[in-house]
């Protein structure tokens, strides 16, 4: 699994948005920074742009109130949700999303990422998700297998 | 018995050669690292919002956060310094020579040897720490999955900020301590305000300025880039951190040591 | 990130840097980084002792600087002065301009302008530098002290030769003295000293002591019954003659005993005449006693 997934990332570098516990959030940055910090850099985005465009993904997330804390002080869901927005921070962002369960290990299935992923639909451009092949009863979406 | 003398003796030399291999591949990582940093810093593709923000967010925790404890040092420590040296001189017959002493003492060493320990002391370290820290939670990874370039985002505003703080820190250290001395001197010796301005104008030179400025600029480089260097060469194990740190440490202090020697062979040329 | 902390940051560089930039600035301007300079041209035969940047006096203040030194197609060195506005008004068209080398310390060029009212000096024009050199002027002010000074050491040298040379003067007049003193210490008396022999001193005692015995005689023979008082009177006037001489000669032996710096040819001087008075007295003794015989019956033959 872990072959294809250095592979799938190699091939799309440029746009690839990486949810992973090998990928964490920057422990000394708060969320908001660790999230605008993508548009900050590729984009030259002002910070206070790229705050109020954080902002308003954590809205739609009703997490507004995650925007100034520490990554030390999430939980678990909170984590994902940060994960995913500075995936889908990058330009035409390639989601790819690894081992979900070991980031939110509380969820019983994908009905948690899919919705999550349905929420910012728009910010990305593809969605891939890289698991071991025994959680494939977690998934209800098509899956494919390989290796 | 003469043959374990040998063998202890190849085994001294063996050490003693594989430590000047080190220390000299390590002097010449450093400047090459160093050289790679100043590429960096005059290429305007290096810079960005995320950089700029991280480069206030430094000086904010550099400079602005000890001013008052470093106002207090200089006040104290200016107007004590120049109160001893004025009766030192007085003492000694040497009153001609105050501004002299007093400019090259306060503005070419004392200012900057004062803020750069200060400042190596307080922030040299947490950016020794902060970089191992990073390198064993993998999250010199995640700017490296995001394409985000560490020299450019984590090393350039940490350096230029150690560039800025150290200047700036040390004309304020110069100022205030020159204008401390001024008060003392008017209160303890009754010296007044032109006749010490004028000792200082008279004996104050440019030269004495670029050097300072140089030094500070040369300190401010070498003591945010060698901790940064050293935070790298931590593993993914924790324990590795404080290794880290003290070697980055060691290093800072053999720099600080060798720029003011430097220095001082440069202004006796 | 905070405003709050981009304000701080902003107020800390801004403040810093405007203190950094007016410190500077005033050191610059008080430097005279600012004002206005005239540049003269002055020339000279010989570059020795002209430096760049060296300073510029009038009446011994700073007023500018020596600011380059180049050799013109006639191999004239031309000297470039840089003086501020301020003080430009200092050379006028009389201004003399000497280089000035101190015995020591660094070189300094010395402007001196006698009238003030004169014209200003114009840029164009190229003056010459005089030079002054402190050490030969000294050389000259020193050279007629030093002259003395050689006298002095000469005769300095001649003294110690004489004090250390044993046929010198000083040195015999130290053994003179010696010897004065030791025959001082020796002798017995003072006459001895001034006769040299204990005899003469002895001879001078007993010729005395026979003209006592004489005058005994004498007044034995002149109070007598055939006293002889006209030739004796004459005879004696004769003696006191002859022993105010005596007296001389012992004054001056006493003024020799108190100066010991006279020289011994004084001394036999004075023992050549004190040895002639005591010849004339022994000679007139014998006179005496041939005209007073010491025999009971001796027939004088009055004149």
């Amino acid at each position: 699994m872990d072959k294809e997934l250095k592979d799938f990332a190699a091939k799309n570098k440029q746009n690839l948005g990486l949810v992973s516990l090998d990928v964490p959030l920057i422990s000394n940055l708060n969320v908001w920074v660790n999230i605008a910090l993508i548009k900050q850099y590729h984009q030259n985005l002002p910070d206070d742009k790229a705050e109020l465009l954080v902002l308003q993904y954590l809205r739609v997330y009703g997490l507004e109130h995650i925007a100034n804390k520490q990554t030390s002080a999430l939980t678990n869901k909170e984590r994902f949700f940060a994960m995913l927005i500075r995936a889908a921070m990058v330009m035409d962002s390639i989601i790819v999303i690894d081992r979900p369960f070991k980031i939110i290990p509380d969820v019983p299935d994908d009905r948690f990422i899919y919705n999550a992923l349905n929420i910012i639909y728009d910010s990305f451009k593809e969605c891939h998700i890289f698991d071991y092949t025994w959680f494939k009863d977690r998934y209800r979406m098509i899956y494919v297998e390989k290796g | 018995m003469s043959g374990k003398k040998d063998i202890r003796m190849i085994d001294i030399i063996e050490r003693i050669g594989k430590t000047s291999i080190n220390a000299t591949r390590s002097f010449r990582d450093t400047l090459s690292f160093a050289f790679t940093i100043i590429l960096k810093m005059f290429s305007k593709n290096s810079y960005s919002s995320a950089t700029r923000m991280v480069l206030i967010n430094q000086i904010y925790f550099t400079s602005v956060q000890i001013l008052p404890l470093f106002i207090g040092i200089s006040i104290i420590l200016g107007s004590l310094l120049i109160g001893i040296v004025f009766q030192i001189i007085k003492t000694l017959g040497l009153a001609e020579y105050l501004g002299r002493i007093l400019m090259g003492l306060v503005v070419t060493e004392l200012s900057p040897f004062v803020t750069v320990l200060l400042i190596a002391l307080r922030s040299s370290s947490a950016i020794n720490a902060e970089i191992a820290v990073m390198k064993v939670n993998k999250e010199l990874n995640t700017l490296d999955k995001f394409n985000i370039d560490v020299i450019d985002y984590l090393f350039l505003p940490r350096v230029i900020n150690g560039v800025i703080s150290v200047v700036l820190l040390s004309a304020l250290f110069s100022i205030l301590t020159l204008t401390s001395g001024l008060l003392f001197s008017k209160l303890m010796f009754g010296m007044s305000l032109d006749t010490y301005s004028n000792v200082l104008l008279n004996s104050a030179n440019f030269y004495d300025i670029v050097i300072s400025l140089v030094k500070c600029c040369t300190f401010g480089f070498f003591i945010t880039l060698i901790p940064i260097r050293f935070g790298l060469h931590a593993t993914n194990d924790l324990t590795s951190i404080p290794i880290a740190v003290l070697n980055g440490m060691v290093d800072v202090f053999i720099a600080i040591v060798l720029i003011e020697v430097l220095s001082l062979i440069l202004s006796f040329i | 990130m905070s405003k709050k902390v981009e304000v701080k940051v902003g107020l800390f560089v801004v403040i810093t840097s405007v203190l950094i930039i007016a410190s500077v600035l005033y050191l610059a301007y008080s430097k005279g980084f600012f004002t206005r300079e005239y540049i003269y041209t002055l020339s000279s035969k010989s570059g020795e002792d002209l430096t760049e940047g060296m300073p510029v006096l009038f009446s011994g203040y700073k007023i500018g600087r020596v600011e380059t030194l180049e050799l013109n197609d006639q191999g004239i060195l031309l000297i470039k002065i840089r003086i501020p506005e301020q003080h430009s008004k200092w050379i006028r068209s009389d201004s003399t301009f000497s280089l000035y080398k101190p015995l020591i310390g660094s070189s300094r060029l010395i402007i001196a302008t006698e009238n003030l009212n004169s014209p200003a000096l114009s840029p164009k024009t190229i003056p010459e530098i005089v030079m002054v050199n402190d050490i030969n002027e000294s050389i000259k002010k020193v050279q007629p002290t030093l002259a003395k000074l050689d006298k002095v050491v000469t005769n300095i040298e001649r003294i110690t030769a004489n004090l250390a040379d044993p046929q010198g003067n000083v040195n015999k007049i130290l053994s003179h003295s010696e010897k004065l003193t030791g025959n001082l210490a020796k002798k017995d008396t003072l006459i001895e000293m001034a006769t040299g022999t204990p005899e003469s001193a002895q001879s001078v005692n007993e010729s005395l002591k026979k003209i006592r015995d004489l005058l005994a005689k004498t007044d034995d023979q002149v109070y007598g019954n055939d006293g002889a008082l006209p030739l004796v009177r004459k005879i004696l006037k004769d003696i006191i003659v002859k022993l105010e001489k005596i007296n001389t000669a012992l004054d001056n032996v006493v003024k020799i005993s108190a100066d010991a710096s006279d020289s011994t040819k004084d001394l036999k001087l004075l023992r050549t005449e004190i040895d002639t008075t005591v010849n004339s007295i022994d000679k007139l003794v014998s006179d005496i006693n041939k005209i007073l015989p010491s025999k009971k019956e001796p027939e004088i033959k009055l004149p």
